[in-house]
């Protein structure tokens, strides 16, 4: 420990008591061994391990998890977002979706909606709630929702063609809310004139977002870059590694100021480490 | 302060000064959710740590002082693995 520079941790966004533990730590760290603390974004904490896992130059950034859902591209040291859920996150719509029909949670929701999705058969109307360059995605999950209580849902499919499955409902759901989010990444990647798409978060785990973004992005001759699956989900590296870049640029978090907040714009960092 | 406020003093003794101070200045940084309805004074007395605190209603009296003490216990446990460490700064 004391042979190390600084001490990383989370400033936010997220939830209050998880945030505040690790900040308690951390300062109990820092005056323990006498180094400088850190405070670093999430979002940021993402897209730059992404970007030093993947190698992507200049990427528009799609960002998708359970709490967030952004559309990010780089602009003279800030990370300007572009586009956003105006209500929920993405990864909070198929993970609600997951507990109303009973799928496990083990090893995700998320995973398994997507394995039950690769069964569904049939794509059902749901609304494509594009809003400009924003999202909105809690009045997919209603319209999902309802479907459960349509008198053609059955929980197994049989030969009849009029039934609606849970696999049909998972599949459905996530090419209508992947296709949304493919959308806003291309206006993003049109209006700044850019051909990398980098996606972060735990999301951007799913093969099918992988797959349907890779299709726009091959379109305008560019290209997708995603980390597997260790580096999506929420971890620690990122944020030294986020933490270690701003730090080499001399900044640091001084004790009074190491508070934690739920609500943390990734606009509101100063990107000093990069042109 | 009011008649009617309800008071609570934790005092947690250290193993050392210097461990209560890391402890105050630890855990004031972050400040009360609720500040018009709950009044908070850390000191250090030697090595024991002391939080007074005045809340308007019971349930936050209970809320705050467990509040405090699980702060406390992170804090305990930290110093506790790193403790010994801290202490043995490498002679280079």
């Amino acid at each position: 420990m004391h042979e190390i520079d600084c001490i990383c941790f989370t400033k936010g966004p997220g939830m209050g008591a998880p945030l505040q533990s690790v900040a308690l730590i951390a300062r109990t760290l820092s005056l323990l061994f006498n180094k400088p603390l850190v405070g670093v974004n999430h979002c940021v904490g993402h897209i730059e391990m992404g970007r030093e896992i993947t190698g992507a130059q200049n990427p528009v950034v799609l960002y998708v998890s359970g709490g967030n859902t952004q559309v990010i591209a780089y602009s003279r040291q800030c990370y300007r977002i572009f586009g956003e859920t105006l209500d929920i996150a993405v990864g909070n719509c198929l993970d609600r979706f997951a507990r109303i029909i009973n799928l496990s949670n083990d090893p995700s929701p998320g995973y398994n909606i997507e394995q039950e999705a690769k069964k569904g058969k049939r794509l059902v109307s749901l609304p494509y709630a594009t809003k400009g360059m924003d999202v909105s995605l809690s009045g997919i999950l209603s319209a999902v929702e309802a479907y459960t209580l349509d008198k053609r849902f059955h929980e197994e499919g049989a030969e009849d063609k009029d039934l609606i499955t849970p696999q049909d409902l998972c599949f459905s759901l996530q090419e209508t809310v992947f296709a949304m989010l493919v959308e806003i990444t291309e206006r993003a990647m049109a209006h700044i004139g850019s051909k990398e798409v980098l996606i972060v978060g735990g999301v951007g785990s799913n093969e099918r977002l992988q797959q349907m973004m890779g299709i726009m992005a091959h379109e305008r001759q560019g290209q997708v870059f995603a980390t597997d699956e260790r580096f999506c989900i929420d971890n620690g590296i990122m944020i030294a590694q986020a933490g270690l870049l701003s730090y080499r640029m001399g900044y640091e978090t001084p004790l009074a100021k190491s508070t934690c907040t739920q609500r943390f714009r990734t606009d509101e960092v100063h990107v000093a480490w990069r042109n | 302060m009011s008649e009617d406020w309800h008071s609570v003093t934790l005092k947690i003794p250290f193993a050392s000064e210097k461990h209560a101070l890391i402890a105050k200045q630890t855990i004031e940084v972050d400040p009360e959710l609720q500040p018009h309805a709950v009044k908070r004074i850390i000191t250090v007395e030697e090595n024991v740590l002391i939080a007074a605190f005045s809340t308007l209603t019971i349930r936050l009296a209970r809320l705050v002082a467990n509040a405090f003490l699980e702060n406390v216990d992170l804090v305990v446990r930290t110093l506790e693995q790193f403790g010994e460490e801290a202490e043995n700064p490498p002679s280079s």
